[in-house]
């Protein structure tokens, strides 16, 4: 309401002409309040601090104090009571807890580790799957990745187990309680927003490099959405039912036991679908702090250009994370359907079934053979794989006719679009940017999403790496730019045409799967190392997600809508224009949002892979124990990410979950 | 109007006199200190002017009834009208502002958490209009839900609820899940479920509006012989007045919150007490609901001769067939042999045509 009031009081009483105007189109009066803002404020600004770059006099140098903790956390993590009472035995527990998985893991031997996989998979989802995870396993060993998987695995079954106890326990108490609830959902939603990266840091100051630091990492990272899914069902359980379950004189726990938690048992799966894909997601990232497994593999390799290496690495990642969301996914989906299949291997029979059978695999597979995957069963790919680069560098990085090389292309991008685009931000008074977010956050949101907004980009200036975030922002725009103008293109397309939607659905649902990591690695075969690869891995990260939300948005328009636009004789041009984009338009700025959220997430990651900036910073000060460096760059992501959440989130988003 | 409604016994319930639900002055109102509006300066006041000085709604205000045992006592009145929330307040489903409630003479308002348990276990179920299943159960464990959590054992609560799948007509679909029903099946699930606590009250909230006309109609003729097999007390919220006919024993119609009218269908029908109730009953057929005992007039010399006989009770539409048929002039309304009154044409015509003015005489 001020927002229409202040510039019409300016222009005088009685005009009510422009205060009509204003009172129609809200966002020209945020504008031109904010204007009148800029008007005043910048000028005394200006000349109080000056222009370009975030002044020095408003920083705040955090290194010293941070590097100050950082030793005492060092000289006293053996002594200290906090350490050796508590966090000593949490990190105690952890490492324990992932041996003892892993050793379970080596004992079934590799033919019981694929059976259990196999038969798991065949009781939630089917013959097919089962003939997947099967195979995934196999791969697994003949790629000579037998032992990192299992590394990978034992870390992930006990992040997993850890982030589910903790993510139903939040979630009951936000489900249960209003005050929890208001008080952990901004939490939750923050939280997933936020890169993987920038988890990475504090785990460390605590924990050291190691095993527990990547477990607890993985558990921050993959708990919120248990939590917020939890919370939500249990919220969400159909009140009609809940009415007649009182009404039949149940006690609070029978409510909830009977009913409640049935009741939200869709989004407990989905919620433990999301928590594994997430924890895989980390548990591989997690390789940069320590983690081991499949992940260090791909971080070694990728760190000498060694793609061939990295990709076999990288295929066990892709095929785990493939089965286990198809595995989880169909459990979801069977839940509360009628069982189905034969009576004989039904609920706890079919089972116990499966659990013979694996252990008849076990026993027999351990008698035949060892507990790892057999030496000589290992295909050696990575050396075809870097015979295979070697050619394309020679033949299609550079001078192909007409079209020029990947290299090349990866040349002009950096120097045509990234390179103006980091000038003219970094170039930009510190001012004007604060004033752009401000524009864009109060234009699309609410004063608070562009408060919020603003603050976090006035931090990133305080806390004195204003320089690299501009660095990092002109990656993220220029990257979210290329992968909206592809979505919506591909998105329009899907829409229309039922044969290339269909033909587009498992490619977006196995490039979803996909942990962010593993996206680096054909770039970086194909563009080399730079910010160019970056940027390109996160155009292809992001762009399943775009591709999808804009796609449903554009089906889910309301068909009544659409048939009488057609009845009125509307083309299809028209009928796009006019009616499918702007009944749409909220999935529209959902998919925007969920896409600068991806993308900033790969470009930071992009660290590994030469794109410098805010992701280079936490490398660097990850790999020369220089934390107070790694700390701030990962402050400065949480606040660009929060800035970029919040700018991009849509009012309709927000009052849509309140109600 | 509910002032008109104290404590009239009414003459069509069988049984004792003492009342299963006894409601009085009854209050619900939603919104900010709710608490200070019955009784106040503001509960005259028609509901936006409420809103406007209190920010409150009142859902049910001041409203007094009985519900005698053995009846069907119906609560109709359109969306809005607070039917919903009346029927709730019976089971503290939710918990009235103000006013008193009993059932079987045991105060409904000051009973514990422990006591109101055993009154929504044992005394009154409800059928809901959304049905309420539980999804992820199957037909025979929804039905016997109200029974596990009283904490009856498995096969106990299976075997009473196989008996009441039975007698509900769905037979055979034991196992499947409500998703797999049809809307009327599923509220045979859901009466079913009500059944098998073996209350001594059933409340229905608009159970079958959310269903087909067919289908209504069907699980209408359920109601009425369960009604007449077992004689339990019901009481229906509906907004369907020919279902509020069809069934009721006694109708309660409601506007804003309050009780307009309280009385048999034929009183509701054959005299509405002002213009609302009036409008609302304009479509009504009334030959089919009133009775030669409204419609008749007093003997005249040599009317008592001839003529078809009928019970007072015959609808006026059963005795213009009588007189059709007989080719009679009038017919005669008798009771155990004892001569009321007469019919004739113009009596017959008068309620055809809503011309005459049919005072309530009994």
């Amino acid at each position: 309401m001020a927002t229409a009031h202040a510039p019409a009081s300016a222009a005088g009483p009685g005009t009510g002409g422009p205060l009509a105007a204003l009172r129609g189109r809200p966002a020209l009066g945020k504008l031109l309040l904010l204007l009148a803002v800029a008007a005043v404020a910048v000028p005394l600004v200006h000349a109080r601090w000056g222009g370009g770059a975030w002044p020095g006099a408003l920083t705040a140098d955090l290194s010293a104090p941070l590097g100050e903790v950082n030793d005492w956390i060092v000289s006293n993590r053996d002594s200290h009571p906090l350490f050796v009472y508590f966090l000593g035995h949490v990190s105690n527990a952890v490492v324990l807890s992932v041996r003892g998985v892993y050793l379970a893991l080596l004992a079934l031997g590799w033919a019981g580790v694929t059976a259990v996989a196999a038969l798991v998979a065949w009781r939630t989802a089917g013959v097919r799957l089962a003939v997947t995870a099967g195979a995934c396993f196999v791969v697994c060993g003949l790629l000579g990745m037998w032992v990192p998987t299992m590394q990978t695995l034992a870390l992930m079954v006990v992040a997993v187990l850890a982030s589910v106890v903790l993510g139903i326990l939040l979630g009951l108490a936000a489900g249960l309680s209003d005050r929890t609830f208001r008080f952990l959902r901004p939490v939750l939603d923050t939280m997933q927003v936020l890169p993987a990266f920038a988890y990475l840091l504090p785990v460390v100051l605590v924990f050291g490099i190691g095993v527990p630091g990547a477990v607890l990492a993985t558990v921050v990272y993959a708990a919120p959405p248990m939590a917020r899914l939890t919370a939500l069902g249990l919220r969400g359980a159909d009140a009609g039912v809940m009415e007649a379950v009182t009404s039949l004189g149940a006690t609070g726990r029978q409510r909830l036991l009977t009913a409640r938690l049935p009741l939200a048992r869709k989004e407990l799966l989905l919620g433990l679908n999301q928590t594994i894909m997430m924890a895989l997601s980390m548990a591989v990232i997690a390789s940069v702090i320590g983690a081991g497994g499949l992940g260090d593999r791909v971080y070694q390799a990728l760190s000498s250009v060694d793609v061939g290496a990295a990709l076999a690495a990288g295929i066990p990642i892709v095929l785990l994370a493939v089965v286990l969301d198809r595995t989880t996914e169909a459990a979801g989906r069977k839940a509360g359907t009628e069982p189905t299949g034969r009576a004989a291997l039904r609920g706890a029979r079919g089972w116990a079934l499966a659990a013979v059978l694996a252990a008849a695999v076990a026993v027999v597979g351990r008698l035949g053979g060892g507990r790892v995957w057999p030496e000589g069963g290992v295909v050696p790919v990575a050396g075809p794989v870097n015979t295979a680069k070697d050619w394309m560098v020679d033949h299609l990085y550079t001078g192909i006719p007409v079209i020029g090389g990947t290299a090349d292309w990866a040349a002009h991008f950096t120097s045509w679009i990234l390179n103006p685009l980091r000038g003219g931000l970094q170039g930009l008074p510190w001012w004007s940017v604060l004033l752009i977010v401000a524009a864009l956050a109060w234009t699309i949101g609410t004063w608070r999403t562009a408060l919020t907004a603003v603050l976090a980009m006035a931090a990133i200036g305080v806390l004195g790496v204003w320089e690299p975030s501009m660095d990092t922002l002109s990656q993220v725009v220029a990257a979210v730019a290329v992968t909206l103008v592809l979505g919506f293109a591909v998105a329009v397309g899907a829409a229309r045409s039922e044969r290339l939607e269909r033909g587009l659905r498992p490619v977006l649902d196995v490039f979803q799967t996909m942990p962010q990591f593993v996206y680096l690695i054909p770039v970086v075969a194909l563009f080399g190392v730079g910010r160019a690869p970056a940027a390109a891995a996160a155009v292809v990260y992001a762009l399943p997600a775009v591709v999808r939300i804009t796609t449903q948005g554009l089906r889910g328009v309301d068909p009544a809508a659409m048939e009488c636009a057609r009845s009125l004789g509307a083309t299809p041009g028209q009928q796009l224009r006019q009616v499918q984009l702007p009944l749409a338009r909220p999935a529209l700025l959902l998919a925007v949002n969920q896409g600068v959220v991806l993308v900033l997430a790969v470009v930071i990651i992009g660290g590994l892979v030469g794109s410098g900036a805010l992701g280079y910073d936490v490398v660097f000060g990850l790999a020369q124990g220089d934390l107070a460096t790694g700390l701030v760059a990962g402050a400065a992501i949480v606040c660009l990410g929060l800035m970029l959440d919040r700018v991009t989130q849509p009012t309709a988003r927000r009052s849509r979950k309140e109600s | 109007m509910s002032e008109s409604t104290a404590p009239a016994p009414a003459r069509t319930t069988s049984g004792s006199a003492a009342p299963v639900f006894s409601v009085r002055g009854l209050w619900k109102v939603f919104g900010p200190r709710a608490e200070r509006v019955p009784g106040s300066e503001y509960a005259g006041l028609p509901p936006a002017e409420l809103r406007e000085a209190t920010g409150c709604t009142a859902a049910v205000r001041d409203v007094s009834f009985d519900v005698a045992k053995g009846e069907v006592f119906v609560v109709m009145g359109l969306s809005g009208s607070g039917k919903s929330t009346l029927v709730r307040c019976l089971t503290r489903l939710v918990e009235p502002t103000s006013g008193t409630l009993t059932i079987d003479g045991e105060d409904v308002l000051a009973m514990d958490r422990g006591r109101l348990r055993e009154l929504r276990r044992h005394r009154a179920a409800m059928v809901f209009q959304h049905f309420g299943l539980l999804p992820h159960r199957t037909v025979l464990d929804n039905v016997a839900y109200g029974l596990e959590i009283q904490g009856l054992g498995k096969a106990a609560r299976r075997a009473k609820a196989a008996e009441l799948v039975e007698k509900v007509g769905l037979a055979g679909l034991e196992n499947r899940r409500p998703a797999q029903l049809s809307g009327g099946q599923q509220q045979r699930v859901g009466l079913a479920r009500a059944l098998a606590v073996d209350p001594s009250v059933l409340l229905f909230d608009e159970p079958f509006s959310a269903l087909d006309p067919l289908i209504r109609r069907e699980m209408q003729d359920e109601v009425v012989r369960l009604h007449r097999e077992e004689g339990r007390t019901m009481v229906f919220i509906t907004h369907d007045l020919s279902e509020a006919l069809r069934l009721g024993t006694r109708i309660a119609l409601m506007r804003d919150g309050g009780i307009v009218q309280l009385g048999t269908p034929e009183e509701i029908v054959g005299s509405p007490a002002d213009d609302y109730v009036r409008e609302f009953v304009r479509d009504v057929p009334r030959e089919q609901v009133l009775t030669v005992a409204t419609a008749m007039r007093p003997p005249t010399a040599g009317d008592g001769e001839t003529g078809p006989a009928l019970r007072p009770d015959a609808t006026v539409s059963e005795a213009i067939e009588a007189v059709v048929r007989s080719q009679q002039p009038t017919a005669r309304v008798m009771d155990d042999g004892r001569l009321l009154g007469v019919v004739d044409h113009a009596c017959l015509l008068d309620v055809v045509a809503g011309t005459g003015a049919h005072g309530v005489s009994v």
